[in-house]
């Protein structure tokens, strides 16, 4: 269960001055939920999401993962989180299956333990053909796949996720929702970020939007449409940032 | 700090760096390949100019102006071809002929020999000339002495006699410990240049900071996995070189052809002991070199950013290394707290024999205590978001 409350941060830039990229966000994402962070580019996603993964420290207000502080406790808070940064981040010289034992390595994973669950995760992904190939030699499909594993290796209760189907084709997105949707199910806590409006719509529970910071709304799709009396997210969202609506 | 986690992260960093074509030739391919091959063209070259200057001196011959017939005679015997010019210095200059000999008359006359020493081929007519010449005024000198019924024992009243009480150890350890010192503390900063760049700015760069920043991992964890991959590439680096250059001198003529130059240079004076202490020294050296270019190279956004970064370092470092290699500085318990300059004078004291081992433990404090404050400032530096996240 992740809960955040009141989180806020700023980054100095001696041109900019100051500047608040989370502004006083607070929502819970529940065991068995996902729960879709939408935004256009810069509202501060990728920046709540990295406060939540511990990469970066809050300004003010703070978030619980699992019952441990990212202030006090960011390590326990590693420990129960998979974080899938946007850019992938993996060794382009190591192979998948050498990503994976490192990564399982970290985790404290024991060997036995370790290669079950990586054979399990390749075989889930359908990467035995490239497991042993260099990473940048891969597809961005295959690259995606070892990042998910990656991510799911050490089976986290928390699943932090920075747009996981970017730029991927519609049945490498698809294997990948479906990794998302068997987590969900597995009752994990799931907070996803995405400028796939449809995947949004599919997969979230519940959807906030954040822009400029600030969280705009909060709910169920249910509760979106009402408030907004638009139907679908993409109107919706458009509508929560005083867009006008499509012609 | 969990051990299973630094080695899972050495393990990782050397897989990494291994595979990296960049580093893999600033780390095995130049040390190993550099040296053998600079030396060899520098003595294939060295041999070729001494035989063009032998066969170019025979062919263009020296001209001559000489009166008494056995200087002629003696000239003759050079093997090089004689021929007679009006102006001598001009036919030198205008490289008409390799080399001149004139005879002025006088008591006793004096025989002026006119040579370019800016020239190979008529420095090497000149020598051959002055061989000759020097050859037939001992044998006349001889042979005045005979006719007078003076024995010969004249000329050598007493004989002088050096004996150098250095011994060739400490000789060798004096040669040596001039130049490994200083080589070997530039090579650890230059050698492990690439490979902490990559795994710092590098890193950065590909984007799989983040990855690894939110993992379990703590971040003394990693930068203490990184040090050591960068500590290890450091060490064979700069064991490789030195492996290599010491081939390399061994094997070719770079010592100069001076046979005592060759004798003194030949026995290198590295026992088991000296290895040892010499590797003492270097340890928290290599830890104060990875540690200092792990901080600097972390601001570095890229991995061209952090050679720009780097390189000025590895300036830095030649100055107090080259210093501690100079002959005739003392080391001093004070000098001792100087980094670089103490580990170069501490390599070749325990090369020439003659270290204090007072001196050596306080360098070696004093280097570990630097080893220390670089690494809690890499470490420091490693927990900055504005130097991780820089853009």
């Amino acid at each position: 269960m992740i809960q955040v409350r009141e989180l806020s941060k700023s980054f100095d830039d001696s041109k900019r001055g100051a500047k608040l990229a989370v502004d006083r966000v607070s929502f819970e994402v529940r065991e068995g939920e996902v729960f879709g962070l939408l935004g256009p580019n810069g509202a501060g996603k990728t920046t709540t999401l990295r406060l939540l993964a511990t990469l970066l420290k809050p300004s003010s207000g703070t978030a619980e993962l699992n019952g441990f502080d990212i202030n006090r406790d960011p390590a326990r808070v590693r420990a129960r989180i998979g974080f899938l940064s946007g850019d992938m981040g993996l060794y382009a010289r190591l192979t998948p299956r050498e990503i994976l034992d490192f990564f399982g390595k970290l985790n404290g994973m024991d060997a036995p333990v370790r290669l079950e669950r990586m054979n399990e995760l390749m075989t889930l992904f359908d990467m035995h053909s490239f497991a042993d190939v260099r990473t940048d030699r891969l597809s961005t499909g295959m690259k995606q796949k070892t990042a998910i594993a990656r991510t799911m290796l050490h089976d986290p209760p928390i699943l932090i996720l920075d747009e996981p189907t970017s730029g991927l084709d519609v049945p490498t997105a698809r294997t990948i929702e479906s990794a998302i949707v068997n987590a969900r199910r597995a009752g994990k806590s799931i907070l996803y970020s995405t400028h796939v409006m449809e995947e949004a719509e599919y997969l979230c529970d519940r959807i906030a939007v954040i822009s400029d910071g600030h969280l705009k709304m909060t709910g169920t799709m249910e509760q979106l449409r009402e408030a907004t009396g638009k139907h679908r997210l993409r109107e919706i969202f458009l509508d929560l940032l005083g867009y006008p609506p499509d012609q | 700090m969990r051990l299973p986690i630094i080695h899972a992260i050495y393990r990782k960093e050397m897989l990494d760096l291994l595979r990296d074509r960049r580093t893999l030739i600033s780390m095995l391919v130049v040390p190993l390949l550099v040296f053998p091959l600079l030396f060899q063209v520098i003595t294939r070259v060295m041999e070729r100019m001494e035989q063009r200057s032998e066969t170019e001196a025979k062919s263009m011959g020296i001209a001559v102006r000489v009166s008494t017939p056995s200087l002629r005679d003696a000239l003759e015997k050079t093997g090089l071809q004689i021929s007679a010019k009006d102006d001598l210095k001009s036919a030198v200059e205008n490289k008409v002929v390799a080399a001149a000999v004139e005879e002025v008359p006088g008591t006793p006359p004096e025989i002026r020999i006119y040579v370019d020493s800016s020239n190979p081929t008529s420095s090497a007519a000149a020598d051959k000339i002055r061989t000759v010449l020097t050859e037939l005024r001992d044998r006349r000198i001889r042979e005045s002495l005979r006719a007078s019924a003076i024995d010969e024992s004249v000329l050598t009243p007493f004989t002088i006699q050096r004996t150098n009480v250095a011994g060739e150890r400490k000789m060798a350890g004096s040669i040596w410990g001039t130049m490994l010192g200083y080589i070997l503390l530039l090579l650890m900063f230059t050698g492990g240049m690439y490979p902490v760049i990559d795994m710092t700015a590098g890193e950065k760069e590909r984007k799989t900071l983040e990855a690894f920043l939110a993992s379990p991992a703590g971040r003394q964890e990693i930068v203490m996995g990184k040090t050591l991959a960068a500590m290890t590439a450091i060490f064979l680096t700069a064991a490789l070189t030195l492996a290599s250059l010491v081939y390399s001198l061994k094997g070719t003529r770079m010592g100069g052809r001076s046979e005592q130059l060759q004798r003194v240079m030949g026995p290198i004076p590295l026992d088991a002991g000296s290895v040892a202490l010499i590797a003492a020294t270097l340890i928290p050296m290599t830890i104060f070199a990875a540690s200092l270019m792990f901080a600097i190279a972390l601001f570095a956004r890229s991995f061209k950013e952090g050679q720009s970064y780097l390189t000025p370092l590895a300036l830095v470092v030649i100055f107090p290394a080259l210093l501690g290699g100079l002959p005739g500085l003392e080391l001093t318990p004070t000098l001792c707290l100087i980094p670089i300059f103490n580990a170069s004078m501490v390599i070749r004291a325990i090369l020439r024999g003659d270290l204090s081992m007072i001196n050596f433990a306080i360098a070696l404090a004093a280097n570990l205590v630097y080893a220390g404050i670089a690494f809690f400032i890499a470490t420091r530096q490693f927990d900055k978001e504005s130097i991780l996240f820089r853009t």
